[in-house]
C-alpha cells in the first residue's frame, strides 16, 4: 500500500489508517461491511472495532488459503517482521518464485482488511490476529510450530539455562537473558546449527524428523532414553510440563529449511481437468432439463392446486407427504424436496395461513404461469441463485437432533448464495462446454476459502457446492457439467467467454485467470453488488438466451388405436389444460403419452365439456383420423353420462296432492324461495327449511317441518391458494455488502468524526483531586480503554469490587470486549479481567510522574 | 435434433413410425430396448436393466447405447439418464460363472467387493461353497441357475461363460423339399443358437414348430419337447416327420396315455407336474437321456414346478417358444433368467406386412343385457358376475347373426363355459369340443373341419394352443379366461394362419356392456392393440339389423 510508504511510520494500526486514502478505505469497509454497522465516529473507533475478535475471525474466514497461510506465517515471525523474513518463512531457504510472487499481493491483502500493517520492513499482525494465529498449547497453530525459545524457557531456571548453552557448545554468560539469545542466535544460524545436529545420534535424529512438521509436542517419561536425552540437553527440545516437550520454533524451522508451511499454496488449484462438450449439445442439454424443470414445478402445483399438504405443528412437510409428493413427481424424495423448496423460495407456494394451516401456491403462480417458458425458468433460476434456504438438508437432524423438513425451520445456510455464485462464476471463467472435475472445483473452493483447522470433505461449504453443482443441473443452469449460455446470461457474466483453448493461462499449469478479485481482497476488491436493475437485465438476457433454445410449443397430438394420444413434445397451453383433464399421463418427458380411459373422459364430461366438443376438440388437434374405438369410447361414456342426476336443495316440500304444488309454482310470492317441481309431488328449495316455512305461511298455508330430512351439503372444490405472500426472504450471514454510496458517506462521516476527535482540543478532565475515585462517563470509559489498548499506554481506574468496596488502580489494558476490559494490573501486577460496568471513571495517568 | 426418437423421463422410448430415419432408428435401439407397444403411429420401447445386460451380453457396449440414443433422439437426451445407462451397463461382467478343472463350476469377479456385497445376501450363501481364492467362489453345478436368477435380483448379473454340455449326438436335418425356412425363422434361429439358449418370440401362425425343427437341426442331438396338451404333442410330431429327416420311430410321445422315451421325446407339462404323494414321479425324464436341447412350446404357460426344474437344468441348451410373452402373474422376468433372454421378436404387423400371417379386422361387438338379465347381474355374487354378463342370450343372437353372415366360411366360436357352448351349439347346429370330448373325437373333428366338412365349430378353451385349423378366416370369441391378454392373442391366432385366396380373416369379440365383461374384454384387447391392432367396436343393433 502506497499510503503506508511515508517517511514517519505508523505507530497504531489507526494512525495507519488514518494515512490511508479514501479509496482504501473503502475497499476495508466493502470487504469487512461488519465495521460499518453501526458507522464508526472517527478512525480510532474504527481500528477498535477491526481489532475485536469477531470482527478479525470474520474476515480471517474469508481469506484464501495462501493470504491465511501469510498471516499465520505473520503470527510466528517476530514482532514486527521485515518482508524478507516474512518471505524466507513463506518460501524457506531455497526460494520459491511462486511465492515470491504471490506474497506482495496477500501482504497487501492483509494490509486493505486492516488484519495487518505496518511498512514493509516494519509489518505487524494486529494483535487479535496473532492471538488467535500464533501457536499455542491449546490452539496449535497449523503451521505445526511449537513456542520459541524465549518463550520455552520463561520458566526455566538461570542455572538450567546455563547447562543447556554450555551443551550445545556456548559460552557462559552472566545472565539468562543473553543465554536465551546466544541459544536462540545459535538456532537461527543455519551453518553452526547444521555442525550442532552433524554430531547428534541418528535416533535422535528420527526423533526431530518426528517433530518437525508438528504437532511440535511430545511425551517423555522422567528417565528420558538416551537420544531424547542429547537433545533435551542441548535445549533441542525443551520441557513445557511435566512429561511433555517441545521443539522450539526456531530449531523446527532450521529442519525444516526456514518454512512456516509445508506446503505453501501460492497459486490456486488449477481447474484443468476438463471435459469437453460442444457448447451447443450443452446449451441443448441444459434447455431441455430447463424445461424439465418448469414441467416438475407446475406438475407439483397442480398436485396441491386443490389444497396441499398440512403444514406440520413445528412447520414444514411431513415426511409422509413428502413421500407421497415424491410419487407424484415420480422421483426420489431428496429431488421432491429440492422442486418444492424451489416453488417455496420463488413465492409460488407458500402456507395459507388459516387455523387448518396446508400449503398452497401463491396469487403469484397464477401470474407465473401466465409469463413465457422462458421468464418463468429466469424466475425460479433467480430465486435459486439468491435462496439461503438449502433443501440438501431435507432429511438431516439439526444440531438438537430434531429432523429437518422441507419448508421447514431451520433450512437456511447464509453461506450458500455466496458459494452458489462462487461455483458458477468458476464454471463461467472456463471455456465454453468445458466441464471440470468435480473434485478439483471442490478442491479450489476450499481453497479459496479454506477452514481453519484441520480439512473435512464434508463441511458445509463443500457440501454447499455439491448441492450447487447437482440443483445447477436439475434447474438447466449448467448442461452435462458445463455452465449454459442462459446460465452464463444469468450470472451477468460478460457473454464473450474465452472459446477452447484461447485461454489465457495466468499461472503454471493453470488454464485458468486467477480471480483474485472474487476473493475479498485484492487491490480490485470485491465485486460491487449487482444493483436490482442489474439483475432485472442479466434475468431478461437469460430469457432472451433461453427461449430459442426451449421446444417450441405444439398444436397437435397423435391419436392412436390402443387409445392412447401421443403429444411429440410440449403443448400450447390450453390443450394442455384440455388433454390433463380429458386423459391420463402415462409417461413424461420430451413427449407426453395420455391415455384415454373411461374415467378421464367422464371427468371431461364432468368439468361441463360435451360428446360433440370433444370429437370436435380431437379432430382439430389430431395430426391423424380420430381411431373409432376411442370415439366410441367417448360416446359410450357420454351416453351413460347424466344418466342419474344429482343437486343439492336446502329443504322441499312434500304433497300428496300434485294440485297444491302446482298452485305453489304459480304463486308470484314463491319466486324467493326457488321451489322446482322434481316429481308431481315433490318440490324442491333453495331456501332453508326456516325461511320455506316461513315462506308458505305467508303464502296462507298450513306446513309442517319434517324430521330427518335429507339435508344437501353443497361442495365447492375451488383452487386454494393462500393470501397474497411475499416469497422468503434470504438470510444474509452478516450485513449486506455496502454500495458504492454508502462506503462513500460511510468513509466521509469517519474522516469527518476523526478531524473533530484528533483536532487540538483542551484537555480533557484532568486527574481528579487526591483520594478520589476517578469518575467518567461509560461512554469516555470504554473510548479511553479502546484507545489505551491501541497505544499501550496505562491508566488509572476507579473499581468497585463485588463486596461494593472502591479502589483505585493502575491497568494496561490488553483486550476490551463484550463488557470486560482484561488488562495488567500494575496495582496487583498481573493479567486481570474487570467487568466495565464496575469502572466507575478513568484517569490517563500523567505523563510526568511527578 | 429432428430425429424420431424421443427419450422419456421414465426410460421409454417413443419411436415416431411414419419418421424417415425410423428404420435405422429401430435398428439402432432394438439391442438393448424392448418393444412394448406397436400401435400405428408411435412405437413405445422400454430401456430396462435387463435389456441393457442381454444387450452386453451380445457384445454391445454403453457407448453404442447412447451414441444411438443421442443420435436419434429429437430432444437432448437427460444427462442423468445416460449416466445411469452407463452405470448399469457396467454392472453386468464383473461377476462371471466358467468351468474350473478343479472345482467344478466357479463365480469369479474382476472387481472384489462386489463379490462381497453378494456374499452377504442371505439368499447367496446356500448356493455357493468354499471360497477359493480372494476373487473366486464355487458355486454348487446344480444351482446354476438359481445363482443366475439371484444374482439378477440383486442387480449384478454374472457373465455365464460356462458353455453349454452337447448331449447325446443324433443326426437331424430339415427336410426342405418344396418349402425353406423363413427369412425371419431363419434369424431367429441363428439369434437364437448364436445366443445359446433363449426365447424367441413369434406370432401365432407365424411358424414357432419350424424354428424348433430348425434349432434342432442345428444341434444335431437328443432333444426334448416340452408342449402344452396331447394334441399340440401330436402336431409337433406330425410335422417334424414331415418337415425333417426324423422318422416316426425316432419320436417319442411322453404323456398321461404314452410313456415313450426316444432321441426326440416329446412330452407334455400336465404330466410332468403330476404330483403323487408329493413327489414328481416324471421327473426323472429329464436325466432319462443326455439330451441336446430342450424345447419349451408355449413358454409363457410355463407351470412354476417346471421352472423349478428348468433352474437345474442350465447346462443344456434351452429354447422357448411363445406368441404371447404376456403372462399375468408377472412372471416374464423369470422365464428370461432361467430360459434366457429374448433371441428373436417379430412384431405382429411387420410378419403380416411380409405376407406371412393373415391381416385381421379385430372387431368388439357390445350387446345390451335385457332388464331383467341386469338386475340379476346387479344382485349376483362378485364371483357369479362374469359369468352372468357371459353368458346373455343376446350374445347368442348375435353369434347367429355373424354366423349367418359369414356362411360358406370356416368359422370358428370360442367360449368359456361348457352351458353356453352347448347351446350354442345347439342352435348353430354345429358339434362342440370341450375338456371332456375324446383325442379320437377332437382329432376327428379337427379333419373334418379342415377338410371343409364342418364349417362352424364350437370350442373351448382346450383349443386355445397349438392346434392347426389352416382355413378358419372368422372367429367368434363369446367368453374368455377374464382378462387373459395372451389367451385373447392365441385366440386371434386361430384365425392369422395365412389364407389360400388371401382374404382378410375377421376376429369377433362378443361382449356385453356396462358390465365387468367389457371391463375385461378391454385388458384382453391391450395385447393386441399394442401389437397395432385396432379394434372397431359395433353395438349388436347394427349385426342384428345386417342379419
Amino acid at each position: 500500500m502506497s499510503s503506508d510508504e511515508k517517511p514517519a511510520a505508523p505507530r497504531s494500526l489507526a494512525e495507519a489508517l488514518r494515512g490511508r486514502d479514501d479509496a482504501c478505505l473503502a475497499a476495508l469497509l466493502r470487504s469487512r461491511p461488519d465495521l460499518i454497522t453501526p458507522v464508526p465516529t472517527d478512525l480510532t473507533q474504527l481500528a477498535t472495532r477491526a481489532g475485536t475478535r469477531a470482527s478479525v475471525v470474520r474476515a480471517l474466514e474469508r481469506l484464501d488459503r495462501f493470504t491465511l497461510q501469510t498471516a499465520e506465517a505473520l503470527a510466528v515471525a517476530g514482532d514486527p517482521a521485515t518482508r524478507d523474513e516474512l518471505l524466507g518463512l513463506m518460501a524457506g531457504d531455497a526460494g520459491d518464485p511462486d511465492v515470491a510472487a504471490a506474497l506482495p499481493h496477500a501482504v497487501d491483502t492483509l494490509r486493505e482488511q486492516a488484519l495487518a500493517w505496518g511498512g514493509d520492513d516494519r509489518l505487524r499482525l494486529v494483535r487479535t490476529a496473532r492471538e488467535l494465529l500464533a501457536p499455542s498449547p491449546q490452539h496449535p497453530s497449523p503451521t505445526g510450530l511449537g513456542p520459541t525459545v524465549q518463550e520455552a524457557t520463561a520458566g526455566m531456571s538461570p542455572g538450567r539455562i546455563q547447562e543447556l548453552v554450555a551443551a550445545a557448545g556456548l559460552a557462559s554468560t552472566h545472565d539468562s537473558v543473553s543465554a536465551v539469545a546466544a541459544l536462540t542466535a545459535l538456532f537461527r544460524d543455519r551453518r553452526r546449527m547444521a555442525a550442532l545436529l552433524a554430531a547428534a545420534p541418528a535416533d535422535s535424529l528420527d526423533v526431530l524428523d518426528r517433530l518437525v512438521w508438528g504437532p511440535p509436542y511430545g511425551q517423555v517419561t522422567a528417565d528420558p532414553a538416551p537420544r531424547l536425552r542429547w537433545l533435551l540437553d542441548r535445549g533441542l527440545l525443551l520441557p513445557t510440563a511435566p512429561g511433555t516437550v517441545v521443539l522450539p520454533r526456531e530449531a523446527a524451522l532450521h529442519l525444516r529449511g526456514g518454512r512456516a508451511h509445508r506446503a505453501p499454496e501460492p497459486l490456486p488449484p488449477a481447474l484443468d481437468s476438463l471435459t469437453a462438450h460442444p457448447p451447443r449439445g450443452v446449451d441443448d442439454t441444459a434447455a431441455g432439463q430447463a424445461h424439465t424443470a418448469l414441467a416438475t414445478v407446475e406438475e407439483l402445483l397442480k398436485d396441491w392446486d386443490e389444497g396441499g399438504p398440512n403444514v406440520l405443528r413445528s412447520g414444514g412437510l411431513s415426511v409422509r407427504d413428502l413421500k407421497r409428493t415424491a410419487v407424484a413427481l415420480d422421483v426420489s424424495e431428496p429431488l421432491a424436496a429440492f422442486w418444492v423448496e424451489l416453488a417455496y423460495a420463488a413465492g409460488l407456494l407458500a402456507s395459507d395461513g388459516e387455523a387448518d394451516e396446508r400449503y398452497a401456491a401463491t396469487p403469484a403462480y397464477d401470474e407465473w404461469r401466465e409469463q413465457s417458458p422462458a421468464e418463468r425458468w429466469t424466475r425460479l433460476a433467480g430465486a435459486w441463485l439468491a435462496a439461503t434456504r438449502t433443501p440438501g438438508l431435507v432429511g438431516g437432524r439439526d444440531a438438537k437432533d430434531r429432523s429437518l423438513s422441507a419448508l421447514g425451520p431451520g433450512l437456511d445456510r447464509s453461506a450458500a448464495p455466496e458459494v452458489r455464485h462462487r461455483v458458477l462464476a468458476l464454471l463461467a471463467a472456463l471455456p465454453r462446454g468445458s466441464a471440470p472435475d468435480a473434485g478439483q472445483l471442490l478442491d479450489r473452493l476450499r481453497w479459496e476459502r479454506p477452514l481453519r483447522g484441520p480439512q473435512q470433505d464434508d463441511d458445509l461449504r463443500t457440501r454447499l457446492a455439491r448441492w450447487t453443482l447437482s440443483e445447477a443441473e436439475l434447474l438447466g443452469v449448467t448442461g452435462r457439467g458445463a455452465l449454459s449460455a442462459h446460465g452464463r446470461a444469468l450470472l451477468g457474466s460478460p457473454p464473450a467467454a474465452p472459446a477452447a483453448g484461447e485461454a489465457e493461462p495466468s499461472g503454471p499449469g493453470d488454464k485458468l485467470p486467477v480471480h483474485r478479485q472474487a476473493r475479498p481482497s485484492g487491490a480490485d476488491g470485491v465485486p460491487e453488488p449487482p444493483s436490482p436493475a442489474d439483475r432485472a437485465a442479466a434475468a431478461a438476457a437469460a430469457a432472451r438466451t433461453l427461449a430459442p433454445l426451449l421446444p417450441e410449443p405444439l398444436d397437435h397430438v397423435l391419436l392412436q388405436a390402443d387409445l392412447t394420444a401421443v403429444a411429440p413434445g410440449p403443448l400450447r397451453r390450453p390443450l394442455a389444460d384440455v388433454l390433463d383433464v380429458l386423459a391420463d399421463v402415462e409417461s413424461k418427458g420430451g413427449a407426453t403419452v395420455y391415455r384415454f380411459t373411461p374415467a378421464s373422459v367422464r371427468r371431461a364430461l364432468d368439468a361441463g365439456r360435451t360428446a360433440g366438443d370433444l370429437h370436435a376438440f380431437l379432430t382439430e388437434h389430431s395430426r391423424t383420423p380420430v381411431p373409432q374405438p376411442l370415439a366410441y369410447l367417448i360416446d359410450d361414456v357420454a351416453r351413460r353420462h347424466g344418466h342419474l342426476r344429482v343437486g343439492a336443495a336446502s329443504a322441499y316440500v312434500r304433497c300428496d296432492d300434485d294440485s297444491v304444488l302446482q298452485e305453489i309454482l304459480a304463486d308470484k310470492r314463491s319466486a324467493g324461495l326457488r321451489l322446482r317441481r322434481l316429481a308431481p309431488t315433490v318440490l324442491a328449495a333453495q331456501a332453508d327449511p326456516a325461511a320455506l316455512l316461513e315462506g308458505l305461511r305467508a303464502m296462507g298455508y298450513a306446513p309442517a317441518a319434517e324430521s330427518a330430512a335429507g339435508d344437501v351439503l353443497v361442495t365447492r372444490t375451488d383452487a386454494h391458494r393462500t393470501p397474497p405472500r411475499t416469497a422468503p426472504e434470504p438470510v444474509p450471514d452478516g450485513p449486506p455488502a455496502p454500495d458504492a454510496t454508502l462506503l462513500g458517506a460511510a468513509v466521509r462521516a469517519i474522516r469527518a468524526g476523526d478531524r473533530a476527535s484528533t483536532a487540538p482540543r483542551k484537555p480533557a478532565a484532568t486527574a481528579p483531586a487526591d483520594g478520589a475515585l476517578p469518575r467518567t462517563a461509560a461512554a469516555e470509559t470504554l473510548a479511553t480503554m479502546q484507545a489505551a489498548v491501541l497505544t499501550g499506554e496505562a491508566l488509572w481506574i476507579g473499581y468497585v469490587n463485588a463486596e461494593g468496596a472502591a479502589s483505585q488502580r493502575v491497568i494496561a489494558p490488553i483486550r476490551v470486549e463484550g463488557g470486560f476490559v482484561t488488562a495488567y494490573d500494575h496495582t496487583a501486577d498481573e493479567v486481570r479481567t474487570y467487568p466495565l460496568h464496575r469502572v466507575t471513571g478513568v484517569a490517563e495517568l500523567a505523563e510526568d510522574p511527578s | 435434433m429432428n430425429g424420431p426418437l424421443i427419450v422419456q423421463s421414465d426410460k421409454t422410448l417413443l419411436l415416431e413410425v411414419d419418421h424417415e430415419q425410423a428404420d435405422g432408428c429401430r435398428r439402432a435401439i432394438a439391442p438393448f430396448a424392448e418393444l412394448e407397444r406397436a400401435p400405428e403411429h408411435i412405437h413405445t420401447y422400454r430401456v430396462t436393466p435387463l435389456g441393457l445386460w442381454n444387450a452386453r451380453a451380445a457384445g454391445h457396449d454403453a457407448e453404442q447405447v447412447v451414441d444411438a440414443l443421442v443420435q436419434y433422439s429429437r430432444y437432448p437426451v437427460p444427462h442423468a439418464l445416460l449416466v445411469d445407462i452407463a452405470e448399469t451397463m457396467d454392472r453386468y461382467g464383473r461377476l462371471t460363472l466358467s468351468k474350473h478343472p478343479a472345482h467344478g463350476l466357479v463365480l469369479t469377479t474382476t472387481d472384489r467387493p462386489v463379490l462381497e456385497e453378494v456374499l452377504k445376501s442371505k439368499r447367496i450363501a446356500p448356493l455357493v461353497g468354499a471360497r477359493i481364492d480372494p476373487d473366486s467362489v464355487a458355486v454348487h453345478p446344480s444351482e446354476r441357475g438359481q445363482i443366475k436368477q439371484t444374482l439378477l435380483k440383486l442387480g449384478w448379473p454374472a457373465e455365464d461363460l460356462a458353455g453349454y454340455v452337447d448331449g447325446e449326438a443324433h443326426p437331424i436335418e430339415l427336410d426342405e423339399d418344396g418349402w425353406a425356412l423363413r427369412p425371419y425363422q431363419k434369424q431367429a434361429v441363428e439369434n437364437f443358437w448364436h445366443g445359446g439358449s433363449g426365447v424367441v418370440v413369434l406370432p401365432c401362425g407365424a411358424g414357432k414348430t419350424l424354428v424348433g425343427a430348425g434349432s434342432m437341426a442345428q444341434a444335431k442331438s437328443t432333444t426334448l419337447i416340452l408342449v402344452t396338451n396331447t394334441v399340440s404333442a401330436r402336431q409337433w410330431k406330425h410335422e417334424l416327420v414331415r418337415r425333417t429327416s426324423l422318422t416316426e420311430d425316432e419320436i417319442g410321445e411322453y404323456s398321461g396315455t404314452r410313456k415313450e422315451i426316444r432321441p426326440v421325446t416329446i412330452a407334455t407339462y400336465q404330466v410332468l407336474t403330476t404330483r403323487r404323494k408329493g413327489v414328481y414321479p416324471h421327473l426323472e425324464l429329464f436325466d432319462s437321456r443326455d439330451w441336446g436341447l430342450i424345447v419349451y412350446d408355449e413358454v409363457h404357460l410355463l407351470p412354476a414346478p417346471v421352472f423349478k426344474f428348468t433352474a437345474d437344468l442350465q447346462a443344456r441348451r434351452r429354447l422357448g417358444l411363445t406368441a404371447t410373452l404376456v403372462r399375468e402373474d408377472g412372471r416374464e422376468s423369470d422365464v428370461f433368467s432361467l430360459i434366457g433372454p429374448k433371441r428373436f421378436d417379430a412384431p405382429w404387423k411387420e410378419i403380416e406386412a411380409q405376407g406371412y400371417i393373415a391381416p385381421a379386422d379385430c372387431v368388439e361387438v357390445r350387446v345390451n343385457l335385457t332388464d331383467s338379465e341386469r338386475l340379476a347381474y346387479a344382485t349376483a355374487e362378485t364371483e357369479e358376475k362374469y359369468r352372468f354378463c357371459a353368458t346373455t342370450a343376446t350374445k347368442r343372437k348375435v353369434t347367429e347373426a355373424i354366423v349367418r353372415r359369414f356362411a360358406g366360411q370356416q368359422i370358428l366360436v370360442i367360449g368359456q363355459y361348457i352351458d353356453q357352448l352347448d347351446e350354442l351349439g345347439e342352435h348353430l347346429n354345429a358339434p362342440v369340443i370341450k375338456g371332456e370330448t375324446s383325442n379320437t373325437q377332437r382329432e376327428k373333428l379337427f379333419d373334418a373341419f379342415r377338410e371343409g366338412e364342418i364349417s362352424v365349430l364350437v370350442v373351448s378353451k382346450v383349443a386355445n394352443f397349438s392346434i392347426d385349423l389352416p382355413e378358419a378366416t372368422v372367429a367368434v370369441q363369446v367368453s374368455g379366461t377374464f382378462g387373459s391378454r395372451q389367451e385373447e392373442a392365441q385366440r386371434l391366432g386361430r384365425v392369422l394362419r395365412p389364407k389360400a385366396d388371401g382374404h382378410q380373416a375377421h376376429f369377433y369379440s362378443v361382449v356385453a356392456r356396462d358390465t365387468i365383461d367389457q371391463d375385461f374384454a378391454a385388458h384382453r384387447q391391450r395385447f393386441l392393440a399394442e401389437q397395432g391392432y385396432a379394434y372397431r367396436i359395433v353395438d349388436a343393433d347394427d349385426i342384428l339389423s345386417e342379419g
